[in-house]
């Protein structure tokens, strides 16, 4: 049997690893060259409960996980229920005899293999690649490859648990897919390993969060290759401290990122206003997830678009910007450090948990991104830090230097010394504000919306949601004009003249439509309607390509 | 005492204000550091929000007029950036004590290689003379009309508990002792808190001649933490100098022994190169 699009999903407790079963399946795919795209779902929690992963595999690109699959592995029977819908008409279903009663399907008896192994629990997860690579038609002395490069903690039982587990599979299942080899081969990586492999190629020097889902794993990456990057890692007391050592890291000239979700966020916002008073470039990310308050920690939405938007107390200018797929994060991430070093202001990273922690191939070319350098002081007369310039933008000079370099919270005279004076205080906020009109115009030179398609109705969205959006047009073979604005403050009002139609669809993952009042806000675009969805989890590609045919 | 270091701003302290003491002790500070080859150019400083802050504006040197409680976190930021630089933070006892001290404790627990010199006056006293963190029960204020309820902090108790290298205590009064005492703080290699009786003319006027009376110079640090602990219980004396003293590893040195992210910044070719592997590793 040939497929076009390939769909698995292995669904169990947390604990059983699921997750790496999932992130082997997606490595599998990609070794034959095929597209990947893999979606995480799991609980706040340590043991049980319920997490699976969702798999789809395409010689073509692919920019969403499917929920009807292909292949559903189940290692108990919570995911059994949840999943026995989840199956296409001609898939296949594979479930534990072992605590699975009267399932349908291909039951195999996981419970009694895995009790003979040291870690009975977690290696049932090793299941699903032993499956597979029956299903797939994989040789049995294939897995040895594989499990060595996927599962080499204890690489010698987990060897012996999936030949068992792949012999009972050849004998029990009726029917093979076969998975056509791409020649095109391409690494994976998460929405937040790519935003963070971009800031470093431009040049990041520390990085410092708290952990909270679903930024902890970017804290992760850098703690990980601390001695590669050699871009300092710190984990500090709270956010509100991440934010200030960010803050205190630029004066010396250390090109810094912070990450957090919504609640952390809202810690920092005193600090992206001293950002933005000081003239500090620290690069704020914000991967979102449902609120408000703790809300719903593992799992995404776009709720935080107007809090992103309207960060710090006080008038400055402040860049928000919000990548469309993890290759855009790669580069977006890259793009803004440098724009924000250039005009000496905070900015906002805005993504969400759909994105930060689901992976798909990405093709990237670090020496593509510019790095990320300030105008320097390089006159011989007096040093002052916040000197008038003509674009608002003063040069900076860094420590250690003979020269005094005062950066102040309080409004201040040029030389960074506190003012309480009407024309200096004007004459500070005209600079302000004369920088960020060089900063608009530097963004308008620059690509801001991207637009997908030639004909048909336009559909405005922005986001992780773009990835949905373009795989259920591609799904739904529906026409359409998908116009993505990148940017979202400043807005790129200048790129959206063409597409004020009145049959505008727009799709984000909001309850109250923010996008959409955004849209009317700053383009007067009223659109004929607004696809939400606000239960936690992405759009699946051919629920949300129905309900685009049935907005057209 | 060195001139220069004054930058013209108009001072608006108080006649007689304790902070005058920790001003001049700062200028002579700064002529002490550099006749032990620390150049004023390799010192940054911060401060908070509060009658000491305006410090910041009066001595000229490089440094992030930071807010409320959070210079602590800017001046670790400054030095992780770049550990070639001594880096010096003044907050006031509703800084360091109360809005940013968890900073200080963490500071303290991970040993980062920072100064901070608290002017201590037991008052907030820029915004009209609220009680402070280390207000004695029942201290007047506006918000406190009928007095304090609360008991004042132990803050070198609790930086002794807090796992604090250098915990030391001075008095605006005595400039040449305090002068001694805050090289030896940024001299030291850790975390160095130097906690000033800074008396407050206005709102507590009885403190210079309270402090003179009480104070008594240690001759030496105590030889264990919890003698030290002891040290701070007293309240008829007043002792000053260096209550504790130890050394322990530095924190950005255990992070990157023998690397400075900004001095010895990687190439972009070399980045690139190491991003590429990353890439590589994957495919």
């Amino acid at each position: 049997m040939m497929s076009d699009i390939f769909t698995y999903i292995i669904g169990g407790k947390a604990g059983e690893g699921v997750k790496k079963a999932g992130e082997a399946a997606a490595n599998l795919f990609s070794d034959m060259g095929r597209k990947t795209f893999k979606m995480d779902d799991y609980q706040s929690l340590i043991r049980g409960g319920h997490n699976f992963s969702a798999v789809s595999t395409s010689i073509d690109d692919i920019y969403s996980h499917y929920m009807k699959a292909d292949l559903v592995v189940n290692l108990d029977d919570r995911s059994y229920n949840i999943h026995k819908d989840h199956v296409k008409k001609d898939g296949m279903m594979i479930y534990n005899s072992g605590n699975t009663e009267k399932g349908e399907g291909i039951g195999l008896p996981l419970d009694e293999v895995s009790g003979n192994y040291s870690k009975s629990d977690l290696i049932k997860g090793v299941t699903g690649i032993a499956v597979l690579s029956a299903v797939v038609g994989l040789e049995k002395d294939e897995i040895e490859n594989l499990i060595e490069k996927e599962y080499s903690k204890g690489v010698e039982e987990n060897l012996s648990f999936a030949k068992e587990i792949y012999d009972l599979a050849e004998e029990k299942i009726d029917k093979r897919f076969t998975l056509e080899e791409g020649n095109d081969k391409s690494p994976i990586f998460s929405g937040n390993e790519a935003l963070s492999l971009g800031a470093a190629s431009a040049g990041l020097d520390m990085y410092v969060g708290y952990p909270m889902t679903p930024a902890s794993s970017i804290l992760h990456f850098f703690a990980s290759h601390k001695k590669d990057l050699q871009i300092m890692p710190i984990h500090p007391e709270n956010e509100i401290s991440v934010a200030n050592i960010a803050v205190g890291a630029t004066m010396p000239g250390a090109r810094v990122m912070v990450g957090s979700s919504g609640g952390g966020l809202a810690l920092m916002e005193e600090t992206i206003s001293l950002a933005g008073m000081t003239e500090s470039p620290v690069l704020f990310v914000l991967a979102s997830r449902p609120g408000p308050s703790t809300g719903v920690p593992t799992y995404t939405e776009q709720g935080d678009l107007n809090f992103a938007l309207n960060q710090g107390h006080g008038e400055f200018p402040l860049v928000v910007a919000s990548p469309g797929s993890m290759e855009e994060a790669f580069y977006l991430a890259g793009e803004m450090l440098d724009i924000l070093w250039k005009y000496q202001t905070p900015g906002i990273f805005l993504t969400e948990k759909h994105l930060s922690e689901s992976s798909m191939n990405i093709d990237v070319d670090p020496a593509r991104v510019e790095w990320a350098e300030p105008k320097k002081f390089e006159g011989d007369g007096e040093y002052k830090r916040y000197e008038m310039k003509d674009d608002g933008v003063s040069p900076l000079k860094f420590p250690p230097s003979e020269d005094v370099i005062k950066w102040n919270s309080y409004e201040s005279d040029e030389k960074g010394i506190t003012t309480e004076d009407p024309e200096k205080i004007t004459d500070m906020h005209d600079k302000r504000r004369e920088k960020k009109e060089n900063l608009i115009l530097d963004i308008q030179a620059r690509n801001t919306v991207n637009k997908f398609g030639d004909s048909g109705p336009v559909i405005f969205t922005y986001g992780s949601t773009t990835m949905s959006v373009r795989e259920a047009v591609k799904a739904g073979k529906i026409e359409a004009k998908i116009v993505q604005p990148k940017y979202l403050k400043p807005f790129p009002f200048w790129e959206l003249e063409d597409y004020m139609e009145e049959n505008a669809i727009v799709i984000e993952q909001s309850s109250t439509g923010q996008f959409a009042s955004l849209l009317r806000e700053k383009c007067n675009i009223v659109p004929k309607t607004v696809i939400r969805k606000y239960d936690g989890r992405p759009f699946e590609p051919i629920k949300l390509a129905e309900k685009i045919k049935e907005a057209i | 005492m060195a001139e220069d270091l004054g930058t013209g701003a108009e001072n608006t302290w108080c006649p007689g204000c304790g902070n005058f003491g920790i001003l001049n002790t700062m200028k002579n500070v700064v002529e002490k550091l550099e006749e032990d080859g620390i150049g004023r150019e390799k010192l940054l400083i911060s401060a908070g929000i509060g009658c000491h802050a305006k410090i910041f504006d009066y001595l000229n040197l490089s440094g992030l007029y930071s807010i409320h409680g959070r210079e602590i976190a800017t001046i670790q930021g400054m030095k992780f950036a770049n550990p070639d630089l001594k880096v010096i933070g003044f907050g006031g006892d509703g800084d360091a004590y109360g809005e940013g001290l968890s900073h200080l404790i963490f500071a303290a627990k991970r040993n980062a290689d920072i100064t901070m010199i608290v002017h201590n006056n037991s008052s907030y006293s820029l915004t009209t003379g609220q009680m402070s963190p280390t207000s004695e029960k029942g201290y007047k204020g506006p918000s406190t009309p009928e007095g304090s309820i609360e008991e004042p902090l132990n803050p070198l108790m609790l930086m002794l508990s807090s796992g604090a290298s250098f915990v030391s205590r001075g008095y605006a009064g005595k400039i040449e002792h305090l002068t001694d005492l805050i090289v030896e703080a940024v001299e030291h290699e850790g975390f160095s808190l130097v906690d000033v009786l800074q008396p407050c003319v206005v709102f507590h006027d009885d403190q210079y001649q309270k402090y003179n009376e009480a104070v008594e110079i240690l001759e030496e640090p105590a030889e264990t933490r919890y003698e030290a602990m002891e040290l701070t219980e007293e309240t008829e004396r007043l002792p000053i100098g260096v209550f504790y003293k130890e050394e322990k590893p530095v924190y950005h040195e255990e992070i990157y022994p023998d690397l400075n992210v900004v001095e010895d910044k990687m190439s972009k070719d070399e980045r690139k190169k190491q991003i590429e592997k990353i890439l590589e590793e994957r495919t």
